[in-house]
């Protein structure tokens, strides 16, 4: 990975819902090692934010496929975690107008996490989700 | 909050560093100024900016499609070539990658406005080594 970090630290996965069989068992996700040093060591934030993420991907609400024009497949899980860090040692209550979306590549690596603006007609999906992503995959029911 | 997940796996003393880099696993780079929490305001395909969620300014970006930038484009153009030692090195203008960004989509004002902005604040001689541009 650029910017001097090498991969010390070792991937760390969480069971998440499989996006290809939502009513399957569930399958990991996967924290690049290379990744979350990088933000240990240079976005602390976005480090701190990764617990976050991992629970966005233990109890997703919403999960979206078709992520990008211009890169086949990824996923896009969301939900609203009760609070986050908005600065370094500094955690607030999560936005009510926003929703926590974590992206994850088809290989199932997670790249992204960060607040999206919710959509009126659905707050637990991030605004103009019907143009951005392909579709939905799987709605929480609880 | 509760405890890291990943509480002593980590090495190193942290250190926000303001600098653009090459995120193989979502094949985009992000530039983000400042460390503190931010939203996505998407601008289009390959742009979206990040704004603090505490004041709303503006503090980083992400370029997306960085492959698909470069296949369309090629090296020249966005490739700032240095001499480093007995090799030369190729580095890719962050700058360039904005600018090639912006004509792959409509021209409209809203878009000019908004690329405009981001090349304002990001750093004019900021460059990423070519050889890291490689997806995972």
């Amino acid at each position: 990975m650029s910017g001097g970090v090498t991969n010390l630290a070792d991937d760390f996965s969480c069971k998440t819902i499989d996006p290809n069989n939502p009513h399957g068992p569930r399958v990991d996700a996967i924290f690049p090692g290379d990744l979350t040093l990088r933000y240990w060591k240079y976005s602390p934030v976005r480090y701190w934010n990764l617990i976050a993420a991992k629970f966005v991907l233990e109890h997703p609400q919403r999960v979206f496929y078709g992520v990008r024009e211009y890169n086949e497949g990824g996923w896009c899980y969301t939900a609203r975690p009760a609070e986050w860090y908005v600065k370094e040692n500094v955690v607030a209550a999560f936005p009510k107008n926003m929703v926590l979306a974590v992206y994850l590549n088809p290989n199932m690596r997670v790249y992204l996490c960060r607040a999206e603006f919710a959509a009126k007609d659905d707050p637990m999906c991030p605004v103009d989700w019907q143009n951005r992503y392909r579709g939905l995959v799987w709605k929480s029911t609880s | 909050m509760e405890k890291h997940f990943l509480e002593g796996k980590m090495a190193g003393k942290p250190e926000f560093r303001a600098e653009p880099w090459y995120n193989p696993y979502g094949d985009c780079i992000e530039y983000q100024l400042v460390d503190e929490a931010f939203v996505a305001d998407r601008v289009d395909e390959l742009l979206t900016i990040y704004r603090s969620v505490l004041d709303n300014r503006p503090i980083g970006f992400q370029i997306k499609g960085v492959q698909a930038i470069i296949r369309k484009f090629g090296w020249e153009g966005l490739v700032v070539a240095s001499e480093a030692g007995a090799g030369q090195v190729r580095s890719v203008s962050v700058v360039a990658l904005l600018l090639a960004a912006y004509e792959t989509g409509p021209m409209t004002l809203g878009r000019r406005r908004a690329y405009a902005a981001v090349m304002d604040s990001s750093p004019k001689h900021h460059t990423i080594p070519a050889d890291d541009l490689v997806p995972a």
